[in-house]
Order: structure tokens, then sequence, then C-alpha cells
């Protein structure tokens, strides 16, 4: 499986080559074109060896995570074939291979596509990221293979060692080799409160982080100020 | 004339020097800056029926055209969203584009609605595409950046991500894998690209970006 990007950063596409008879699983509507060879089997996401009710749990798990409840995977048919993605975000695209060495923690709507061999499962994530602002789920990739995710606004790649702190809307991923606790931004009311800052991260170990430069948040709530209110 | 598209992929912009006599055609609003000198005028271009079909081609009825009345005089164009602009040079053939991906050309291109009919509805696309012939310079804008794509063979796009294809080849809109992929992938329907040219598509959809805006719109409270 080969994985280029092009048109970085904002309107980044994913395009995935390959060999005949591989499979590439992505997220929900994320396919932008493809050759005609390729076959498209939809089913919800289950691991190795879960039954139909294991299944429908992973598949309502990753619903709850922001993902949908059902993957595609794409399978070259017989010969080698191409497969772009986009995300539905403007945004970067990162490829990243995972060596079994560590896991990978990602942001829920992150997600784009991976290789068969790569586990996503929806991570509870608990009071610690619910108080952070990241939704209940956070993604779990394992496993071994090479993962492709995305980022809203140009995506920077950090080599932690020690302590970070990145606010809670710009995290994208993270190895699961840093741990993280969440804590509030500056000493005193002033700072934490009308600094704007409100919570942050704090990443301690040594392992990879990647974040965005901008929050899906932060441009929602900017510009749908601006628009005409909903009835529903 | 010479002419560059630059900022590409994310805020691209078209800019014209011309030679004396030269002129250009663009969709009403996308000017962005010109010589003084510029003669300017604005019409229905190709008539009243063609304007028509142009607004139901999701383009704006009136056009306008630019003349240099001397060498040297320059033109900026800015299409309206975010995004690629693309040039295609056409000697003789034409290109099928999606409506509202027109943004400006040369005298000798005609611009002209055509009916996609009952394929092109069910693609999601609307009834009307456009249909650019003849020969000169076409620009193309869209939300997000522009692919293209050689073809020969058989090729698959999905259908909110066309921006424009030649004419050369013909397509069927399909919906991918079987019953519940339909259902429940979460993939629109596609195109079916046979023949020999080039597809143009779009990274990103703007469906998309107001899906992604709707939920956080304030809500009106009810009565």
């Amino acid at each position: 499986m080969q994985i280029e990007v092009n048109h970085r950063p904002a309107y980044a596409l994913a395009t995935v080559s390959l060999d005949a008879d591989e499979i590439v699983v992505a997220e929900g509507g994320a396919m932008v074109s493809m050759d005609t060879h390729v076959t498209v089997e939809t089913a919800a996401a289950k691991k190795e060896g879960q039954g139909l009710m294991g299944g429908l749990m992973s598949g309502l798990k990753r619903m709850v995570a922001g993902e949908s409840f059902f993957q595609n995977k794409f399978k070259a048919a017989g010969s080698a074939g191409s497969v772009t993605f986009a995300p539905k975000h403007v945004g970067d695209i990162v490829s990243y291979t995972m060596t079994g060495a560590c896991g990978l923690v990602l942001q829920s709507t992150a997600y784009l596509c991976s290789a068969e061999s790569v586990d996503i499962d929806a991570k509870w994530g608990g009071s610690k990221s619910f108080f952070g602002g990241e939704g209940l789920f956070m993604l779990k990739a394992s496993g071994q293979g090479p993962i492709v995710f995305n980022s809203f606004g140009a995506i920077k790649e950090i080599d932690v060692t020690g302590d970070f702190i990145v606010d809670n809307g710009h995290i994208v991923a993270f190895e699961d080799t840093l741990s993280f606790t969440n804590t509030r931004f500056g000493s005193g009311f002033m700072q934490s409160i009308l600094g704007g800052e409100g919570l942050v991260c704090k990443f301690s170990g040594t392992g990879k982080l990647w974040i965005q430069t901008r929050n899906p948040q932060g441009f929602g709530e900017a510009l749908a100020s601006k628009l005409p209110m909903r009835t529903n | 004339m010479q002419h560059d598209i630059r900022n590409k992929p994310d805020f691209a912009s078209l800019h014209i020097v011309f030679d004396e006599g030269d002129a250009i055609v663009t969709e009403a609003g996308a000017m962005m800056g010109m010589s003084p000198g510029l003669k300017m005028e604005t019409n229905m271009k190709g008539g009243l029926m063609a304007a028509a079909k142009r607004a139901m081609g999701g383009e704006s009825v009136f056009m306008n055209t630019y003349t240099a009345t001397e060498g040297g005089q320059r033109l900026d164009v800015a299409p309206s969203s975010p995004g690629d602009m693309e040039h295609i040079h056409l000697e003789g053939g034409a290109v099928v584009v999606q409506r509202g991906s027109y943004c400006a050309s040369t005298p000798g291109i005609t611009v002209d609605s055509s009916w996609g009919g009952w394929k092109s509805m069910t693609a999601g696309e609307g009834l009307v595409m456009l249909h650019c012939s003849g020969e000169g310079e076409l620009w193309l804008a869209s939300y997000g950046a522009i692919h293209c794509q050689h073809i020969e063979g058989t090729y698959v796009v999905d259908t909110s991500h066309i921006v424009a294809f030649d004419e050369s080849l013909t397509y069927k809109v399909r919906s991918i894998g079987g019953m519940k992929s339909l259902l429940f992938s979460g993939e629109g329907r596609v195109c079916e690209f046979s023949g020999t040219g080039r597809v143009w598509f779009q990274t990103r959809s703007a469906p998309n970006l107001a899906e992604f805006l709707h939920p956080f719109r304030r809500v009106k409270p009810k009565k």
C-alpha cells in the first residue's frame, strides 16, 4: 500500500495505491474517486473473531465517538488500483505507519483511512476527556500498518520529551507512550477565565504529538453566529 | 494576452495582461481589480434565452466583457469561494462544467447550458450543466483544490466532487457496492466515466462544510 498526499495543507487529498486484492478501510463518505474495478463493501466495524453482537457494539461505540457506524472496505479486486480520500473539513492529511511498538490515540473526527491490519477502537475517554471538551470518546488505533488522519487547519508534529501543553481544541493525535492530564490554564481567575484559553491538556513522557493550527469549535461558533437561526 | 493563476490552491486568483483589442468574459461579480482604461460591458451574452438557460445552470444572467483599449492593461479576477482555479485551453473540443464552477473565458468560447436530463438529476447535480466549446481559454473555480485525472478506460468519481470533464468521455451514474453500501456507506452516488479524456474534481465539497456548520447555528425559540 502506497499513500501519497497532495494539495497540502488546506485541501489535502490522499491517494492510496493498492496492490492486487489489497484492502483499505475508510471512514464513511470519505471516498472522492477510484478505479472502476475497486469493489466496496460496507460493514459495521468489528474486530477479527467478533460475532454479530460484537460488531454491533463496535459500531455503536464508533457512532458515539463521532465516526460513522459503518466502515467501507475498498478492495482492488484482481489487479492493482487506487482510491482517493478527502476529509469533510478544510485541512491537512498525515500518513503514519504503525510499527506495533505503540498505539495511536486520535481525536474522534481525525480518522480517515487505514490498512486492514490496523484495529480502530472507540475508546472510552472517561471523565478526563469529557471535561476536556473533546467529547466522550477518542479513537484508539493499534496493530501494524499505515493509518491516515486529518486535521482542521494545518498540522504540526511535535516530538515531546518531558512536558508539553496544548489547548484541547487543537489536539489531533498522539502516541500512547504519552500520558495526559487536563488542567486549567494559568494560576489565577484572570488568566484561566478571561484569558479565553479555558482547558488545556498537559502531555508527559516521550512520544509524537500532532496539533492542528485551527480549532473547529471556534470556527463554527464564529461563522454560525452570523447565520439566520435554525428551527430544528 | 498573458495570463496566470496565482495563490493556488487555497485562494487562487486570475491575473491578465492584455494586448490591444483583447477581450475576456467573466461571471458577474468576479472582477477584483482592473486598469481604469479597460472597457467594460455588461450584457446578457447570447440573448435572453441563453441567459435564462445560464441562470438555470446556476450561473449569473449577466456576464461582463472587458476589452482592452490599449496594450498592457490589466484585469484581476477572483472567484467567490476560497479554493482553486484551473485553466483549460480549448481547440475545437468541448468540456462539460458543473454548475457554479465557470469563472471566465475568452470570447471564442461559447458557454451554453445543456439539459443534463434525468441522468444528471439523479446524480444530484441539478438539471443543468454548462457546455463550453470553441477555441480559446477557459477558467474554472471551485471550493477545495482541483485535481486533474487523465482517464483511459474507466474511472469513478463521487458526483458531489465533479468540477468538469472532457465531452469525449461518456458517463453513467450509479451507486457503489451492494444494497448495504447504498444505505449505510455514507458515499453518495458516483459517476463512472468511460473513454479517453480528462476529469477535474474538487478535493472538498461545499455541502459538507454547510453540514458541519449547521449544528452551530442558534435555534429559533418556539412560540
